[in-house]
């Protein structure tokens, strides 16, 4: 094309409508800047997470860690004395809660270690004391404590004073001593022997950190050190690995819905390339007479196209690492997952990532742009230099459609790979792209439902609407794509905080709640003795208490850990909010214990009902406790799992009558703060439990809902304002291309609102054929993201729920404004340039 | 539009179909034509000459209520013009009026058929036997579930006659209807424009700048920057 028109034509053709080119780019831009941005935080929150994690795990060349409530510290004589062991170094892991002057509880994590062995493991974890002039072996001083920055900034304890901690219901004081450089989470080194005795660990430890000698097999060493059954080796990039998997899903899902963006835009590239095509026929044609072919007018055209990408591109990308720094300034790198707490991450920025966006940005304007390429292709030179535009009537075939709409049905029976629900994105991709190729298809069944008309007006549109019906897939595929998707979203959205609200009731039937965490690292750190709960039950206005005991276990080495809830369990079925009815008890084996897991088990585990497990509820050498799950229950406040057992069962099993939440039924009247005031007096520290009324619960539950999923709306209003842009963009185009046929209806006698209403009809028989098709799709669609993207993203079910009236009106609203868009369009149809436009001769 | 104009009311002329009385315009300072003065009756097959840029498509304009004169009179078949509203003006055209232009301009998302009957249908005056008659009489007979795409522009021109007098009109307007065509193809056209004219008992004013053309006409005239003179005028 060099030398040719077409450099020519571009800056002509931009320069004298740069507004609606200016439109596409920023759509461009859009898209790329939203995809950009958010894989930006979550590529930057990772990153400092798993420097953080390599930071307090050091770079040892294995680790053997044991379950969370750690093992038997003699183990660490019998590996250190290996003669294939060059350094070994015991570290014990402790999550829990630092008090801050002014009595708030502050999530902190222990770290007890030996220094001396530490050092050359774990450098980021060798504690700094104050005064360096001091005894150099302070630390080992099982009163003092080293923070490092996050810690000393959350904490704000003055150096040399004692910090609170907890250990259960009592709280250390530990004298802060210094700093270490470790980054990321508040947290803090000790000694591990003041560790073991100052938060009830005594003989355990969590994890032995190796250095190897030169030239060990680490298969060799491992079968000499014969671990217990709890304690694993694992590589140091396990950890991280673990951390990337925890939230894979959520950062998919979010950069999935980004993406949306990028989507719409191509929509709207392909309504203003499109109506820019049908601007230019004539020159295009008369450049056909003049010797350029087919294929270098679609060649211009996708030229065009990659420009518009490129440009949109760059701008997206520039708009995308600006937003990313600013949310990682202001939010943090979490992104409301909840998986990234407590990290303020600087913008990472790879060249690989960003070069991927930039392709994706220039690819989405080529595909906005194929079709209108075609389109130029196709022009016949002849004819539309006559002013009968390309032979109409033509319909593009349907069978494409149907392969798609059935592809994308197949794709959404297909399982999650690699644990994401990608088939499921490929069914949505390929249903949406199936539905906008059938709008001609649908367009000319619904005209053949439309009985023969003899009035001038209605017979104008409808053959024009009939005749014209490959174009109406150019006006209305954004309104299919757009409603399409906000149907989708609707009814998932409702579906799920449908769910959501069910199961709030079910699981807070009492009056009042308090609990001693919300972390679940801390559960075994913040917790309570077990006479609470009875004197909890003997306060005035107190009819009911039922305590809870909760812990992490870690079943398996590559997931995150799951969470056992022991609780009176007498009646399931009214306990917990079970998706089927339980199997009864008597399907037990003598020694088996009941369990009943939440939906993510039975994804993650396979424990569907009937399933035998072992659960490693007492540390090795003590045998895994088996159980048998007799029910599946509805669980969306953990996605990774949750096993229910009988308190009583656990108790027996474990010895362990901790307690982590009372749920408290109340008398009627009785004042709930009263209540509460009564409670803290129980207490040796009255900020050890936090409080909520299940009505506060559930309202703050249901904010917190709303607030996750109101970018939705947003995305949803986006795309209804790019599908009627996609409207007008189309309408507009056809009216400039049929200036002389509606200069002839002024000549025939047609009056001004005749001609609008003319196009407004057209405008409407498009529209509602993209309405409905638009709805059949969003509710195919919406049955994907219910029953396929939800479960295998986070392993939860829900019902389908059809608000047919936010549905109704959803649909009657785009009809409306997208007849009306259509109406608008038309007003250039009747002005005086189409009128004189009838004695233009080409 | 509708803007009234400064002159004096005229008598309309019994059978004069189109009635054109010291008309002028111009744009800004520039004349386009001025004090044309024309009468055409009903059944008079009127040929109007002039050189490219005299003013003959405003002058068809400011005939068919399109565009608005600067001073003078236009009457079709008795009713004037003047002070019109676009509505009125589009009702008129509807019912007293036929076009046939150079570039044919035939719907092409309707088929042949329904084109010639769109000003019945407009007029809600639909009758299926006359567009057939109609379509056999210009030689398109059997034609008439075909599109417009599918015709020759011989054909095509066919059509806009069929429809230009379909209902009947008092006027017939012919900007130059055998510009595109060529001399065979536009003799059989212009004949069958004129035996229609006849036939429907219309008026037609006939502007073209083929001497052939005109010679088919009833009279002849030349537009000039003096206003219309007969064609052999000096």
């Amino acid at each position: 094309m060099k030398g040719g028109p077409l450099p020519l034509l571009l800056a002509r053709e931009w320069r004298h409508h740069p507004w609606r080119h200016l439109v596409a780019l920023l759509a461009v831009a859009l898209g790329v800047a939203l995809a950009y941005s958010v894989h930006l935080i979550n590529t930057s929150a990772l990153e400092e997470f798993s420097a953080a994690v390599r930071n307090a795990n050091g770079e040892p060349d294995l680790t053997l860690r044991g379950p969370r409530e750690g093992f038997d510290d003699a183990l660490f004589d019998r590996v250190a004395a290996d003669a294939g062991v060059a350094t070994a170094s015991a570290v014990l892991e402790i999550d829990t809660y630092a008090r801050t002057a002014d009595g708030r509880r502050v999530p902190l994590r222990v770290i007890g270690l030996d220094p001396l062995q530490a050092a050359t493991l774990t450098p980021a974890l060798m504690p700094q004391p104050q005064d360096p002039q001091g005894n150099a072996m302070a630390w080992l001083d099982p009163g003092l404590i080293f923070l490092n920055a996050t810690a000393r900034e959350q904490l704000k304890p003055p150096m040399g004073t004692a910090l609170q901690v907890q250990s259960g219901p009592d709280w250390r004081s530990l004298r802060v001593a210094g700093s270490v450089g470790a980054t990321g989470t508040a947290l803090a080194v000790m000694d591990i022997a003041g560790a073991q005795q100052q938060f009830g660990a005594l003989g355990r430890i969590s994890r032995i950190d190796l250095r190897l000698r030169p030239g060990v097999s680490q298969q060799e060493l491992l079968a000499r050190l014969a671990l217990p059954a709890d304690v694993q080796a694992a590589r140091a990039d396990e950890a991280q690995a673990r951390i990337s998997n925890l939230s894979r899903a959520y950062r998919v899902n979010l950069t999935v819905l980004a993406l949306v963006a990028l989507f719409v835009g191509a929509f709207l590239v392909y309504s203003v390339v499109a109506l820019s095509v049908a601007q230019r026929t004539p020159t295009l044609a008369l450049l056909g007479v003049l010797g350029m072919t087919a294929g270098q007018r679609r060649m211009a055209v996708l030229v065009e196209c990659a420009l518009l990408g490129a440009a949109g591109s760059v701008l997206g990308l520039l708009a995308g690492a600006g937003m990313a720094a600013a949310a990682l300034r202001f939010l943090a790198g979490d992104l409301g997952g909840g998986y990234f707490p407590g990290i303020a991450p600087p913008l990472q920025v790879g060249l690989l990532g960003t070069l991927g966006f930039f392709v994706l940005g220039v690819m989405s304007a080529l595909v906005g742009g194929w079709w209108p390429a075609r389109q130029a292709q196709r022009i016949a030179p002849a004819l539309a230099l006559k002013g009968l535009g390309s032979p109409g009537g033509r319909s593009p075939p349907a069978w494409p459609g149907v392969v798609l709409l059935l592809a994308g049905a197949a794709a959404a029976f297909a399982p999650p790979l690699w644990g994401l629900p990608l088939a499921a994105y490929l069914s949505v991709a390929a249903l949406l792209f199936g539905g906008v190729a059938l709008v001609p298809a649908t367009v000319h069944a619904l005209l053949a439902l439309a009985p023969r008309v003899q009035a001038a007006l209605p017979l104008l549109a409808l053959q024009r609407a009939r005749f014209q019906r490959s174009t109406a897939t150019a006006a209305v595929a954004g309104v299919v794509a757009s409603l399409a998707l906000s149907v989708a979203l609707t009814v998932m959205v409702a579906s799920f905080r449908a769910g959501v609200s069910d199961w709030l009731g079910s699981v807070l039937p009492a009056d009042l709640y308090a609990r001693t965490t919300g972390n679940s690292a801390a559960l075994d750190q913040a917790w309570l003795p077990a006479d609470f709960a009875n004197r909890a039950a003997k306060l005035p206005g107190v009819q009911a208490v039922q305590a809870q005991r909760s812990r992490a276990l870690q079943l398996s080495r590559d997931k995150p850990a799951v969470t056992l809830l022991a609780r009176p369990l007498d009646q399931p079925a009214s306990a917990l909010p079970l998706v089927s009815a339980p199997l009864p008890a008597t399907r037990l084996q003598p020694g088996e214990v009941a369990v009943y897991v939440s939906e993510a088990m039975v994804s993650l585990y396979g424990a569907a009902a009937g399933t035998r497990m072992a659960l490693p509820l007492l540390p090795a050498p003590a045998a895994a406790t088996p159980v048998r799950v007799l029910g599946v229950w509805r669980d969306y406040a953990r996605q990774f799992g949750t096993v229910a057992m009988d308190r009583a069962d656990f108790q027996r099993l474990t010895g362990d009558t901790r307690v982590n939440d009372l749920a408290l039924w109340l008398r009627p009247g009785t004042d709930v703060a009263a209540v509460q005031q009564a409670l803290r007096s129980l207490l040796p520290d009255p900020t050890m439990l936090d409080y909520a009324s299940s009505a506060e619960l559930r309202r703050l539950s249901l904010r917190i809902f709303d607030r996750s999923f109101a970018v939705t709306y947003y995305l949803q209003a986006v795309a209804i304002v790019i599908g009627l842009i996609g409207i007008a963009a189309s309408l507009s185009a056809q009216v400039l291309a049929r200036r002389k046929e509606f200069g002839l209806l002024t000549h025939l006698g047609l009056t001004r609102w005749q001609i609008v209403a003319v196009v407004a009809g057209e405008g409407l028989a498009w529209v509602a054929a993209g309405v409905v098709v638009g709805l059949l799709l969003g509710l195919a669609v919406s049955m994907v993201l219910v029953y396929v993207v939800n479960p295998q993203s986070f392993h939860w079910t829900m019902d389908l729920v059809l608000p047919w009236g936010r549905i109704a009106l959803l649909a009657a609203a785009v009809l409306v404004a997208g007849t009306a868009t259509a109406a608008f369009s038309a007003r250039r149809a009747t002005g005086r340039s189409a009128v004189l436009s009838v004695k233009e001769d080409w | 539009m509708g803007r009234p104009l400064k002159t004096r009311p005229i008598r309309p002329i019994i059978g004069t179909m189109l009635s054109i009385v010291d008309l002028s315009k111009r744009y800004d300072q520039t004349p386009v034509f001025q004090h044309v003065t024309l009468q055409v009756a009903a059944g008079e097959f009127v040929a109007l000459l002039g050189e490219s840029g005299v003013g003959k498509s405003t002058l068809l304009n400011c005939i068919a209520a399109l565009d608005v004169p600067d001073s003078g009179q236009v009457l079709i078949a008795g009713q004037p013009l003047a002070g019109l509203s676009d509505d009125a003006s589009a009702r008129l055209r509807r019912e007293k009026l036929g076009f046939v232009f150079q570039a044919f301009h035939v719907l092409p998302h309707l088929t042949v058929a329904e084109n010639v009957s769109l000003p019945l249908r407009l007029l809600n005056q639909y009758d299926d036997a006359r567009v057939t008659a109609l379509l056999d009489d210009v030689g398109l007979g059997g034609l008439g579930q075909r599109f417009p795409a599918q015709l020759s522009g011989g054909q095509l021109q066919r059509v806009a006659i069929a429809r230009a007098v379909v209902h009947a009109p008092a006027l017939i307007l012919a900007d130059e209807p055998t510009g595109n065509l060529d001399p065979v193809t536009a003799e059989k056209v212009l004949a069958v424009l004129r035996k229609q004219v006849r036939d429907a008992g219309a008026a037609c004013l006939l502007v073209t700048h083929s001497a052939a053309a005109a010679a088919q006409a009833d009279r002849v005239l030349r537009l000039t920057d003096r206003g219309v003179l007969p064609a052999d005028a000096s």
